[in-house]
């Protein structure tokens, strides 16, 4: 029984990791990259768990006057805690940068923010742009950026 | 002996007190907060560096490994640590406005955790400093406040996170297999990991920390973040902060995965390195840009050398890895006002002199012209690599050779411009003089190691004979870092 149970928590911490990671690379919206961020992130936070999770045994909490029974190895938990606390903030800095990047060019799609950066940087740099296998004549069929009220803020 | 660990404990609170000081007539002061902390954490380290006899294990708060979670200082960590706050007074954002304070908060931060990562002892604790270290480096890619830099610092983010995501993988691998994250223990129990399951957990570790390392699959933030961040930023991620990442990923090396497969994923991946590295560098328009895929093909070749077996090995990764931090720091300080295309660079010379010299001087180190430091460097990777022999360690010789050919290719590109007659273009300005005197106290540093190389030679084989000692370092912290506080 628990041994079918511990095999369903690793599918699905494998699942969830692999779903967030194919989630970052295909999708091209910030956001949804952000999301799926959190959700590789969580995958890999539960598998930390399983590494030293008993089914037979309680939680790592000695109570005085009760016999000392097998218990949950409790380092991976508090490394778990630490994993997450850094996520959280790692997301929360994720997402102030999204909000940045829709306030300078006015767009959540990751292919039309990487042209407008590689833009800025040839600019900045006085390189003009086109070198021709990047940049093939007639241009990328790129989806134009969102346009609406209040986008740009500069 | 704590006195150590206050070197990573100032700037940390510093990091975090720096903001609140910086008020109202405070603020004029709080310009010398940084920089006095610094100073403080190098005297530390230069005292624990001189009285230094034997390595030694520090349990911090007192809670003995393997539980509890050691530093291990020996004179590879402390050398590496002592880099730390010194190059960062090098590079030291001044100024005293609300985002220049900002933005030394965050590089103290990033001292600390870097010396944090020199030191550390447990796995998990490197994950944590390598974390540490990455987000302030999030802030500092995208401090300068423009679209690019907001964009390259987010791809930068997502990228790390990743790598931070397989790491994590690793590391709750490793704790299956062995049931212990500290280094020390895991490498009595490094039998246990000299299997697939293990070899998969070391490729995890080492692509997920290898994203600041700039290791070859996942480097695609560098050329972009080293574009749109100010130069003082690029070359404190690229001369120092890989620099540690690489250190923390050798300790793992050495410790726990001292097999041979270990050894030839970091030499494969070293090889892509410096071959998409330097061939992406010549093709490179703009000097930021350049010197970002330049700074890639050098780690490739740190990690070439550090795949090498033994004391050769380390010797040969330290020296290079310590030469690229040196030479990328003072390359991307000079290049600090040459924004811009290196067609726009003619005439630069003209303008300072002294800036163009000392940019001849780094190149031709960085390209390996005897008697630079960067020949002697060089030359450690290549004979290692020709001494060892297999198939793969003489296509890398022959992939760092061919890679210094292009180096010398678009290095001698940008110094013809610097001295070429200004055409209609102005010039581009000079650079700073704290820029100068910064870049000329590293050009004292090159010219004093091609001077005393025969001392340090010899220095550096002790230092890499202790530390390749694996039996010592299990002993000094699982035998008696219970005892020292």
């Amino acid at each position: 029984m628990s041994a079918s149970i511990g095999l369903v928590f690793f599918v699905g911490a494998i699942g969830l990791s692999l779903i967030g990671i194919a989630g970052m690379l295909l999708s091209n919206h910030l956001f949804r990259m952000v999301l799926a961020l959190a959700i590789a992130e969580a995958g890999a936070n539960l598998l930390l768990i399983l590494a030293g999770y008993r089914w037979d045994a309680v939680a790592p909490i000695l109570v005085d006057g009760q016999p000392a029974q097998a218990m949950v190895d409790p380092v991976p938990q508090a490394m778990v805690l630490t994993a997450i606390v850094i996520g959280v903030g790692v997301q929360a800095l994720a997402l102030s940068l999204v909000i940045r990047v829709r306030q300078r060019y006015g767009t959540l799609d990751m292919r039309v923010a990487r042209q407008c950066m590689q833009d800025e940087l040839d600019e900045a740099a006085g390189v003009t742009p086109g070198r021709s296998q990047e940049r093939p004549a007639g241009g990328r069929p790129l989806p134009t950026p969102i346009a609406e009220a209040g986008g740009r803020h500069d | 002996m704590t006195d150590v660990t206050l070197a990573l404990v100032l700037p940390l609170l510093g990091a975090f007190l720096l903001p609140l000081l910086a008020h109202g007539v405070l603020r004029r002061l709080a310009v010398l907060f940084g920089p006095g902390l610094l100073a403080l954490s190098a005297l530390l380290l230069f005292g624990a560096w001189s009285t230094y006899e034997s390595p030694y294990a520090i349990a911090l708060g007192g809670f003995a490994p393997p539980l509890g979670i050691t530093f291990y200082i020996d004179r590879l960590a402390l050398l590496f640590a002592l880099a730390v706050p010194l190059v960062t007074l090098l590079l030291w954002p001044g100024g005293s406005d609300e985002a220049s304070v900002r933005r030394q908060s965050l590089t103290l931060l990033l001292a600390a955790s870097l010396t944090g990562l020199a030191m550390s002892g447990d796995l998990f604790n490197l994950y944590v400093f390598y974390e540490l270290a990455a987000v302030a480096s999030y802030g500092l890619a995208a401090g300068s406040g423009s679209g690019a830099a907001f964009v390259a610092a987010f791809r930068y983010l997502l990228l790390s996170a990743l790598g931070s995501v397989i790491a994590l993988f690793g590391i709750a691998l490793i704790y299956f297999k062995t049931g212990t994250l500290n280094l020390a223990q895991l490498a009595t129990l490094s039998e246990q990991l000299a299997n697939p399951q293990g070899l998969a957990a070391f490729a995890m570790l080492v692509i997920g920390f290898g994203v600041k390392a700039e290791l070859f699959p996942v480097n695609g933030w560098v050329p972009e973040v080293y574009g749109a961040a100010s130069r003082r930023v690029a070359a404190l991620l690229a001369g120092l902060a890989s620099k540690l990442v690489v250190l923390a990923i050798v300790r793992i090396l050495l410790l726990v995965f001292p097999g041979e497969e270990a050894r030839q994923l970091l030499l494969v991946l070293g090889i892509l390195g410096v071959v998409s590295g330097e061939l992406a560098a010549w093709q490179a328009r703009d000097i930021a840009r350049m010197l970002a895929w330049s700074s890639i093909g050098q780690l490739g070749v740190v990690f070439v050398a550090f795949s090498l077996p033994g004391t050769i090995g380390l010797v040969a990764g330290v020296t290079v890895a310590l030469h690229h931090l040196v030479v990328k720091s003072a390359l991307f300080l000079i290049a600090e006002r040459w924004g811009g295309a290196i067609d726009g660079l003619r005439g630069a010379a003209a303008s300072s002199w002294l800036g163009a010299a000392l940019f001849v001087l780094f190149a031709l180190s960085l390209l390996g012209l005897p008697p630079l430091p960067g020949f002697w460097s060089k030359f450690l990777v290549l004979s290692g690599l020709a001494e060892g022999g297999t198939t793969l360690q003489l296509l890398a010789l022959a992939a760092i050779l061919i890679g210094t050919v292009i180096e010398g290719a678009y290095l001698l590109r940008v110094i013809t411009r610097l001295y070429a007659a200004p055409d209609s273009q102005a010039p581009p300005p000079p650079q700073r003089r704290s820029s100068l005197l910064a870049s000329g106290l590293l050009a004292s540093v090159l010219i004093g190691a091609a001077l005393f190389i025969n001392p340090l030679w010899l220095g550096l084989k002790d230092l890499a004979a202790s530390g390749v000692d694996t039996s010592g370092y299990v002993e000094t912290v699982l035998g008696s870092a219970g005892g020292q506080r």
